[in-house]
């Protein structure tokens, strides 16, 4: 009896020490960066593919009709940051990783830290394909290297201002173009009762595309060291903008992507929002009482006569580590992401501003939107499109930026502390989240 | 209530008696082919066991003794032994012990509160003045049966400054503000398990004998002298049990603040510690996070076993 007891104890005890092991080897036996073997796969391949894209199930149809061969599974989720990047970690982590997911540019470096993305660059047409697509999405998913495609870009997130055409005009506003002429249009507005618009104290990314367009960046990446510059005079002057605003009470400060926020723009106490083109689709659902009283016009500037624009959001198609298929995974990534047929559908069903230059002649691009008074509001997307700035880079932790400027941030709205100590302290703690991954990086 | 007092005593009692003879003829030996019966029975708990409590707590403890080595800024990652690195971060880390101070204070509050509503409840179910017990018994539960997450989006827009139905309240009073959203989501905690525990404290009354009350009768105790001389005295051992498994239910909060972080602005990535170990999976960094869940772990296993030892010598006394 004694004796199997102690098999028993010893039993469990291996099985415990090959689970740990097994979980121990998953994640060093990876190599990373080489781009070798992207060759088609014999027979049959099911691919699986993670994304929160809306009424993506129909794009995918499509291609599973043409391609009998490669068929495509998909799975929708939240948004990265509300969760599905998190599931990605830990699947990576598992070793059970879907073939491919999409990943805002935002996001790519992180996960090309961790080791997660299949450098794509030999596959088929991949490399050759660069020059389908705005220039500065390319930059986001090659890191600015030779011989290396992470993903590939899917659309992009200029930015523009949106506004209640209407309200502006009733009350005799003008449209600002500058920032200055703003915050004078913000007391105007807070003098009839409404906010100019809404500070979402934890869409860190909406004010990262501000310091964009500014001419400021969060990150530099000299292939040594990564350089962290939450604090520069560009953030500082952006975050200082703001403040002044939020202590004067021009602007509300909901918390974003709430009930109460939608509230507030479907009610019109709140007029303005400055979001990107995908932003046009969050309007006319959160606010569909509004429809027909919104205009799109180019971001206000930092001096009269500039012509900068921020970039928020966007995402591309990855092909994750282990994946068995890299070669069809990319084939259907360029398909989604390239052909009329899926950019015109992303369009329709998401608002989706396609990254690939060809997208922007699609014709539902150029026709008038009716919840916007019927303006072809892709038009002023394509001209901020042109004037982002190539130079912004992203850093390998974006999850804890977000993370720490914003509980930093919704200090700041409820009067503890202001958005530019915000940024000092994330600045801080940024350096030390490196530092603990031991992620080279200037102190 | 009525039955007579006598056979009733003298059962448990005989019973009682008889049960040590029965086993003793059995003797060693038999005891020891049983072993083979109790291994088979024990096995599958024991498997289950093993599997998803012991083996994650290993791989938990594990992990937070590694650290990351990399070369360059895209560089590959390799996991060395780290010896207690990790903890030293853990210790360092000022924002997980103020959450682990306001979940404290949010215990000392909102337990004691949580448990002496239970504790009415149950002992007003139990007293034969209340009439409708099964309604109210039901009543009292059912937001027990209600999802912890759904209740937290309800509570939260109930407390929604311009949603709420109750904006009279709330656009006066902002319950989602640093100051009041801790209390905001103490209430909703209670609300939700007050049922769950009534229920635990009203089955230890159940098993109280009747002839003791019937005996404090005889003696000139009513229903108040019964309740607070007869039966809090013979369920304090529920009560202790409810009381610690609050303690950890405290220290444990994820889903309500999780919950309320897209609600209100006074409810950080940090704001309890499970919410930092969450926040920290996600950088990720897997083995600060595990070392966050094990110190967690240890101090959650503190905390219970000295409100144990505190209680159980209280009734030494």
């Amino acid at each position: 009896m004694r004796i199997k007891k102690r098999a028993t104890t010893v039993a469990l005890l291996t099985a415990a020490t090959v689970a740990l092991a097994g979980c121990a080897s998953g994640s060093t036996t990876q190599n990373g960066g080489d781009a070798a073997a992207c060759v088609p796969s014999d027979g049959k391949v099911d691919l699986t593919f993670t994304t929160w894209i809306p009424g993506i199930e129909e794009v995918v149809k499509i291609w599973n009709e043409d391609n009998p061969d490669v068929q495509v599974k998909v799975q929708t989720g939240p948004n990265g940051n509300g969760g599905t990047y998190q599931n990605f970690f830990n699947q990576l982590k598992a070793g059970n990783a879907p073939d491919l997911g999409q990943i805002e540019y935002d996001a790519l470096p992180n996960f090309r830290v961790q080791d997660g993305l299949t450098n794509l660059a030999s596959c088929d047409g991949i490399l050759d394909a660069q020059d389908d697509f705005v220039d500065w999405t390319w930059g986001q998913v090659n890191f600015g290297e030779e011989d290396a495609v992470y993903a590939v870009p899917q659309d992009a997130g200029p930015m523009a201002m949106f506004y209640r055409a209407d309200l502006f005009a009733a009350n005799n506003i003008e449209i600002p173009t500058t920032w200055e002429e703003f915050a004078v249009a913000a007391e105007a507005v807070r003098a009839t009762g409404g906010y100019i618009t809404n500070f979402s104290q934890s869409d860190i990314n909406q004010f990262a595309g501000f310091v964009w367009q500014a001419g400021g960046t969060w990150f530099e990446n000299d292939g040594d060291n990564w350089t962290i510059d939450l604090t520069s005079p560009e953030s500082i002057k952006v975050a200082d903008y703001w403040q002044d605003l939020i202590d004067r009470d021009l602007v509300s400060t909901n918390p974003p992507w709430t009930d109460e926020w939608n509230n507030a723009y479907n009610t019109g106490s709140n007029w303005t929002w400055n979001s990107a083109a995908w932003g046009a689709n969050s309007i006319a659902s959160g606010a569909p009482d509004t429809a027909g009283n919104w205009s799109v016009a180019l971001s206000p500037q930092w001096a009269d006569g500039d012509n900068a624009a921020g970039n928020w959001g966007g995402s591309s198609t990855a092909v994750f580590k282990g994946s068995e298929h890299p070669f069809e995974a990319a084939q259907f990534a360029l398909w989604l992401n390239t052909s009329d047929e899926a950019l015109t559908m992303l369009n329709e069903s998401a608002n989706l501003y396609p990254a690939a230059k060809s997208g922007l002649e699609l014709s539902a691009l150029k026709d008038g939107v009716e919840f916007y008074g019927g303006q072809a509001i892709y038009d002023v997307f394509a001209e901020a499109s042109a004037q982002v700035s190539p130079d912004f880079i992203w850093g390998p932790t974006m999850t804890q930026v977000y993370n720490d400027t914003s509980d930093g941030f919704k200090g700041a709205v409820t009067g503890n502390g202001t958005l530019a100590d915000a940024l000092t302290s994330a600045q801080q703690s940024t350096i030390d989240a490196l530092q603990a991954q031991s992620i080279p990086v200037n102190k | 209530m009525s039955a007579p007092t006598v056979p009733i005593a003298d059962a448990p009692g005989t019973a009682a008696r008889k049960r040590p003879s029965a086993a003793k003829p059995s003797g060693a030996k038999s005891r020891v082919q049983h072993k083979g019966a109790i291994l088979a029975f024990v096995l599958p708990f024991g498997a289950l066991f093993a599997l998803f409590y012991l083996v994650p707590i290993g791989y938990a403890i594990y992990q937070s003794l590694l650290v990351i080595e990399r070369e360059g800024t895209f560089g590959q990652a390799t996991q060395v032994f780290g010896g207690l690195t990790q903890y030293i971060l853990v210790f360092q880390n000022g924002p997980f012990w103020q959450s682990i101070g306001r979940v404290l204070a949010f215990g000392l509050v909102q337990v004691p509160i949580m448990l002496g509503l239970a504790l009415l409840f149950a002992l007003l179910l139990d007293s034969p003045l209340v009439r409708g017990k099964k309604f109210f018994r039901l009543a009292f539960f059912v937001p027990y049966a209600v999802p912890g997450v759904i209740a937290a989006i309800m509570w939260g827009y109930l407390y929604s400054p311009n949603l709420s139905p109750f904006s009279a309240v709330t656009e006066n009073i902002n319950f989602l503000s640093a100051d009041l959203v801790l209390w905001a989501i103490a209430n909703v905690v209670t609300w939700v398990f007050v049922g769950y525990n009534m229920l635990i404290i009203y089955s230890a009354l159940l098993a109280i004998p009747a002839e003791l009350y019937e005996a404090a009768r005889l003696d000139g105790a009513g229903q108040l002298r019964i309740a607070w001389s007869v039966k809090i005295p013979l369920i304090m051992p529920a009560i202790v049990l409810t009381a610690i498994f609050s303690i950890i239910g405290t220290l444990q909060l994820l889903a309500e603040p999780q919950v309320f972080r897209s609600f209100s602005s006074a409810v950080t990535s940090t704001f309890t510690p499970n919410l930092t170990v969450y926040s920290t999976s996600s950088i990720p960094n897997f083995n600060l996070a595990a070392a966050f869940s094990v110190v967690l772990a240890l101090a959650t296993f503190i905390l219970s076993f000295t409100f144990l030892k505190f209680t159980q010598r209280k009734e030494g006394k």
